[in-house]
């Protein structure tokens, strides 16, 4: 055997001089991974306390329209409509964003291009743009658009009808919104009611009476029967106490003072009759007021 | 002197499958290669070969046993800087040129820039590449591969060099050109461990081998004490005289024209049959006894398991 | 340390081959140079979209480069098998791992500056300015490359391309929505699944810390701490994920 491979280290069973089992590096290694994740654990929840400032003016740089969108999302459209709404939800209900309402009709708008039979949007987007906004006029756009794109949806015009109704009190409006709901196979027999209240909430109580007795002869069931002819006494009431109290006040302006008894209108010329109730009760005449009320709730008959 | 190689009781089992099934594939395994000499490990296919050459080169986790490389721990750096590895069908960086890639691993030797460039030069002339060292390594044929993988496996001037299958797929000239460096290794002192199916070749070369079969050692020992200088029979071929004159004395394998090849089994029937040629004026063709070769060993250590 | 340097070396050759990464860099240069088109649609400020669009490509592209390239590479070697000469030299597994990390830091450092010029050259074509704070976005992009990187390596020990791929794109995807998961935190009523959900926040990755564009763009002011937490942090996560390779790497078999 050649020389070449003499080496010290034959022959001897040596130790090498740093023996580092396979076990400690193994628990070196797991130290130094709980190490490292314990540090930037750390880090993450001192860098979230820092505050970094969001854009003013827009938080939202860019608002493609929803036609790119729909050919940008490649067919993909009524996932991006679902995931948009998803981000719109969190985005309207963060309060730090004080700018958010700017471009809320629009935002909406990009969902209803992406996905236009989706129909929560629609009632959300117009649920926030009245509670937080304080924007009606953006509601009645988004709850228009759902419209133009679903005209099978009643929800759509009711939710409009039921806004005009009852926060703006704009009752012509929500009479428009009614009967265009009305119109809708589907719609339920109450949006009828609603559109006759607003019609008579609107003032005109002939077409309000008109559309009560409509829905009486139409009744489908003794319940809605009783709720049309207790609206049908009410309008009734209303027309009449009306007049009365027209001729009351013509009265006094007159004699300088209320009658003691509602016959002396006919008496003195200003009444043909004295109107009964629909029930044919008497109306209820307080001389010391002037005032004229029915002798019961319409609404407890 | 050290073993170069020592592996005493190696285990080693798999976890294969979707459904996991233990598969044992090194049952137990022991051997000892000692230094300076040419080690062949053979054995069927699926035997468990590559497997323990895997092991011993710390590519795989033995389940059990103890391996040492010169005396060391086997996964020691001291171990690991004295050898050299080329595996079966190897396949390298196709991008590198030949001398790009046989300086990479120069560098994770840490080689010195000047020993780099000698020891390189040195390499390629030995393994008759010089030529093709600038050529990208895609381009090599499978020999050429071979051999680049032969010059790599000895950049580090190792005292031991495994080879998993080196003669796997060369031509003859090639096959013997790879033989003779093996043995060179051996007159510079290198120990050399190979596994091969070739039986021939680990005959020509070996000192002592080692046969696997199942996971297991079935059969270590010196190349002359196994194979024993025993003749097992002789085969004649004889011309000029009918095959039922050597009834009794020969088995008749074939007849071809006028010639009869025979299979004589005892030595004392061989002088019988030549003294029948003669009188009977045939001619003698050829004579040649037949010893036991590892192929023999190797079919009956395999068909016995 | 020479050795981890050779490998970085191989690396980096090998990685700059691939044209998978020629191909994401095209992209991005023509999404960079799309922006100035783009600029032509809108009313108003232009160059807000061309910075924007820039600096949104360099981040995609950047982080596809990491992840494809990332995921491929020790598979290669594992599937190749170049991996057992390799490893059967005086090397730790370690320093394999770590050798294959900084070769693809490197390639990666490289095609970023490219797209980087070619960003600025467009943002100087229309303001007649180099803006330098686009440098401190591009710089924690490239930051944030740097971990995605570690993520694909790590995956890529163990699992093929594909599905490394899919799990360190989804670690990008919950690395961007970390913001949401501390919305949820704070409308969870307290117990056991609110304290469990924040440890999951605090240990799951937060990649918009190393988010500044929308900053960068509207020369917003930037808390000087944040840099330096940001950084440490990318520099933790990604030392966390690496020796998590490693001890995955270390146990393997190659069979």
């Amino acid at each position: 055997m050649s020389g070449r491979y003499d080496d010290p280290a034959d022959g001897q069973d040596m130790k090498p001089k740093i023996r580092i089992s396979k076990g400690v590096a193994t628990l070196l290694l797991v130290a130094f991974l709980v190490a490292t994740s314990g540090a930037f654990a750390a880090l993450k929840v001192r860098t979230d306390k820092i505050v970094r400032r969001k854009v003013p003016g827009s938080s939202i740089i860019y608002l493609p329209s929803g036609k790119f969108l729909k050919y940008a999302t490649f067919g993909y459209s009524a996932l991006a409509a679902d995931l948009i709404y998803l981000w719109s939800i969190q985005y309207y209900s963060t309060p730090t964003i004080d700018d958010r309402f700017d471009h809320l009709a629009h935002i909406f708008s990009i969902i209803a291009e992406l996905d236009p039979r989706y129909v929560d949007p629609y009632e959300v987007g117009a649920l926030i743009a009245i509670q937080e906004a304080h924007d009606p006029e953006a509601a009645f756009k988004i709850l228009d658009l759902g419209l133009e794109k679903n005209p099978d949806q009643w929800v759509f015009p009711f939710d409009a009808g039921h806004i005009a109704l009852m926060q703006l009190k704009d009752y012509p409006l929500a009479e428009k919104y009614f009967k265009i709901c009305m119109a809708i196979p589907g719609a339920p027999d109450f949006v009828q009611r609603l559109y006759a209240n607003a019609i008579y909430k609107k003032g005109d109580l002939k077409t309000s009476w008109d559309t009560w007795l409509q829905i009486y002869k139409t009744a489908p069931d003794e319940r809605t029967k009783k709720i049309a002819e207790n609206h049908l006494y009410n309008v009734k009431a209303t027309i009449d106490t009306g007049m009365l109290k027209e001729a009351l006040r013509a009265y006094r302006d007159r004699t300088g003072r209320f009658p003691d008894s509602l016959g002396r209108l006919v008496q003195a010329g200003l009444l043909k009759d004295i109107p009964k109730d629909l029930d044919g009760k008497d109306y209820v005449y307080d001389p010391g007021t002037g005032n004229v009320t029915t002798v019961i709730s319409p609404w407890k008959r | 002197m050290a073993d170069a190689v020592r592996i005493e009781n190696l285990r080693k089992s798999f976890r294969l499958g979707f459904i996991p099934k233990t598969r044992e594939i090194l049952k137990d395994i022991s051997f000892a290669v000692k230094e300076g000499e040419i080690f062949g490990y053979l054995g069927p296919n699926g035997a468990g070969k590559t497997t323990t050459i895997k092991c011993l080169l710390g590519l795989i986790h033995p389940d059990a046993g103890e391996i040492s490389i010169l005396g060391q721990p086997h996964f020691s750096y001291h171990a690991r800087e004295r050898l050299g590895f080329l595996p079966e069908n190897p396949y390298f960086y196709d991008y590198l040129t030949g001398s790009e890639f046989l300086a990479f691993y120069a560098d994770l030797f840490g080689l010195g820039r000047v020993e780099k460039a000698a020891r390189i030069a040195g390499l390629l002339k030995l393994v008759g590449m010089e030529r093709a060292a600038g050529l990208q390594l895609r381009k090599y044929s499978r020999g050429m591969l071979q051999r680049i993988g032969l010059a790599q496996a000895l950049i580090n001037d190792p005292r031991l060099v495994i080879l998993d299958e080196p003669l796997g797929g060369m031509d003859p000239l090639g096959r013997k050109e790879i033989r003779d460096i093996i043995v060179r290794f051996r007159q510079e002192g290198k120990t050399v461990l190979f596994t091969s199916h070739i039986l021939q070749d680990i005959e020509m070369i070996c000192d002592h081998v080692a046969i696997i079969v199942g996971g297991r050692v079935v059969r270590q020992g010196a190349l002359q004490d196994l194979v024993s200088e025993k003749v097992l029979f002789t085969e004649m071929t004889v011309a000029g005289l009918p095959p039922e004159a050597f009834h009794g004395l020969g088995e008749n394998v074939s007849v071809q024209g006028d010639k009869v090849l025979l299979k004589v089994y005892e030595e004392g029937r061989v002088e019988a049959i030549l003294s029948l040629v003669h009188d009977r004026r045939g001619r003698l063709v050829s004579l040649s006894p037949r010893t036991e070769t590892l192929e023999d060993i190797f079919v009956e250590t395999v068909s016995k398991q | 340390m020479r050795k981890i340097a050779a490998i970085a070396g191989i690396t980096f050759k090998e990685a700059k081959r691939d044209r998978v990464l020629y191909l994401l860099f095209f992209f991005a240069a023509v999404c960079i140079v799309a922006a100035r088109v783009l600029a032509i649609l809108t009313v108003g400020d232009r160059v807000k979209i061309i910075k924007d669009v820039g600096l949104a490509s360099i981040s995609v592209f950047g982080i596809l480069m990491a992840v494809l390239i990332g995921t491929s590479l020790v598979y290669k070697e594992i599937d190749k098998k170049t991996i057992f000469t390799l490893l059967s030299k005086p090397l730790h597994r370690a320093q394999f791992i770590l050798g294959k990390f900084l070769g693809l830091v490197l390639t990666l450092f490289i095609m970023t500056l490219f797209m980087s010029v070619i960003f600025l050259a467009l943002v100087y074509a229309h303001t007649f300015r180099i803006e330098w704070p686009m440098l401190v976005a591009i710089g924690y992009i490239f930051l944030e490359m740097v971990l995605v990187t570690a993520v694909a390596v790590f995956f890529s020990t163990f699992s093929t391309p594909i599905l490394s791929s899919i799990f360190s794109l989804s670690f990008v995807l919950i690395g961007h929505l970390s913001w949401g998961l501390e919305l949820l935190i704070r409308k969870m009523r307290a117990g056991f699944g609110k304290s469990l959900a924040r440890v999951l926040y605090v240990f799951l990755p937060d990649l918009e810390n190393f988010n500044f564009k929308t900053e960068v763009v509207h020369g917003l002011p930037i808390p000087s701490s944040i840099f330096l937490y940001s950084f440490l942090y990318g520099l933790c996560y990604t030392a966390f994920i690496l020796g998590l390779a490693v001890l995955v790497f270390r146990r393997r078999d190659f069979i």
